[in-house]
């Protein structure tokens, strides 16, 4: 792979990432990270309709006209969005139970409508999927250390997917049975939200310096 | 004027495409939703029926909001029904089974179907926010909004209204057809 290639799949992971970075998918990135198990659902759900309408929109590009450009990338948006609840709800019920009306809400996720106006619609099918797979694994990297944090001080578990007689929870001795409630909560995420967000412009800035 | 069909065509042949992929999908998950939602319903109506004996499911067609009855017995003889009733939250339609005594009062009641928001409405799905309405239907009325219940109670639903008026409006329903039933 060149390194220009590869440079297109790594920088929403980490350097440019939809989250802590670029500050895209707020609402559901707050909304869903009450446990692990949501936010590794819904990141992997970012990741098929942004990688497929990524790839959708490149493909597309010199033939959608300007005019209705928005459009375009919203019925295209949907569509793997509709098909993506679809999937879910016949093969994995309970993860769409749990993500309800979230699931649906992806269509007007900033992160997809974002990447396909700033990159999609510019770059080669390559680069846009590439885009789309790095930036969905961003997004789904920062969903799942926020429901991390929350979960684990909130709740004192940490939620994974049942398997076999295993219901797929660990509990945490000591915080299982004292958690610290308000991290659960709406406040809890815009509190984790931030501290992390000062974190990474903390080491943005100390790189800084460094250079 | 060129420009303007071709533009159209363009925005028409997308949404074409769109439409049949989301077609093919649905013409393969179909059938696999359809068996989740059978599933679902089924351990719901063992679950709201306790320890009575279930009966033979039937269609109900002709009354709005309640789709099967199923009656439920105990040493052979009939102590209540359970209904299949739909209704509509703040996420869409919704499902409920729900188990009603032979006049009409509620004996439990399980969420199987719905889109409500997470932390909000979706606390319907779980049993102590059907337990508000257990006994309601024939000496104590139903709610009609989240203000006729207790202070403690009210804290509880509080936050989802639209979602509470469905469900408790979706069980008066079944309460109704229990008790025309019944004259």
């Amino acid at each position: 792979m060149k390194n220009s290639h590869l440079k297109e799949l790594t920088k929403g992971i980490w350097k440019e990432n939809p989250i802590f970075v670029i500050m895209l998918g707020m609402c559901p990135t707050l909304a869903v990270s009450t446990q692990v198990s949501n936010a590794l659902g819904m990141g992997l759900g970012v990741v098929f309709v942004l990688t497929l309408s990524n790839i959708f929109i490149s493909l597309l590009k010199k033939v959608i006209p300007d005019s209705i450009r928005i459009p375009s990338y919203i019925v295209i948006i949907a569509s793997f969005v509709t098909i993506l609840e679809m999937l879910m709800h016949a093969y994995m019920p309970s993860l769409y139970d749990a993500l309800g009306i979230y699931l649906s809400l992806i269509v007007v996720n900033c992160v997809i409508l974002g990447r396909a106006e700033a990159f999609a619609n510019k770059n080669s099918i390559l680069d846009s999927a590439l885009d789309g797979i790095g930036m969905g694994l961003g997004f789904t990297l920062g969903l799942t250390i926020i429901a991390l944090i929350r979960e684990v001080l909130g709740s004192g578990t940490i939620t994974l997917f049942a398997i076999g007689g295993w219901d797929g929870v660990i509990r945490i001795p000591g915080l299982a049975s004292t958690p610290i409630r308000v991290v659960g909560m709406s406040a809890g995420a815009l509190l984790v939200m931030g501290l992390l967000k000062a974190f990474f412009t903390w080491k943005d800035s100390k790189k800084g310096e460094e250079k | 004027m060129k420009n303007t069909i071709v533009t159209s065509v363009v925005l028409f042949l997308i949404c074409a495409v769109c439409a049949v992929l989301c077609a093919s999908v649905n013409y393969v998950t179909a059938p696999r939703i359809e068996e989740n939602i059978r599933i679902a319903n089924a351990e719901a109506l063992k679950s709201v029926a306790g320890d009575l004996e279930i009966g033979e499911t039937v269609a109900v067609e002709n009354y709005e909001g309640v789709k099967e009855s199923t009656d439920l017995y105990k040493d052979g003889k009939k102590v209540g029904t359970a209904l299949l009733l739909s209704g509509s939250g703040y996420g869409g339609s919704f499902s409920i089974i729900a188990s009603y005594d032979t006049k009409g009062a509620l004996m439990g009641a399980k969420m199987t179907v719905d889109s409500e928001t997470a932390g909000l409405g979706k606390k319907a799905e779980e049993s102590w926010y059907m337990d508000l309405f257990v006994g309601m239907g024939v000496d104590k009325s139903f709610p009609s909004a989240p203000k006729d219940l207790s202070a403690d109670e009210t804290a509880l639903v509080s936050g989802a209204t639209v979602t509470f008026k469905g469900v408790s409006k979706a069980l008066k329903n079944g309460s109704d057809y229990i008790k025309e039933g019944a004259k």
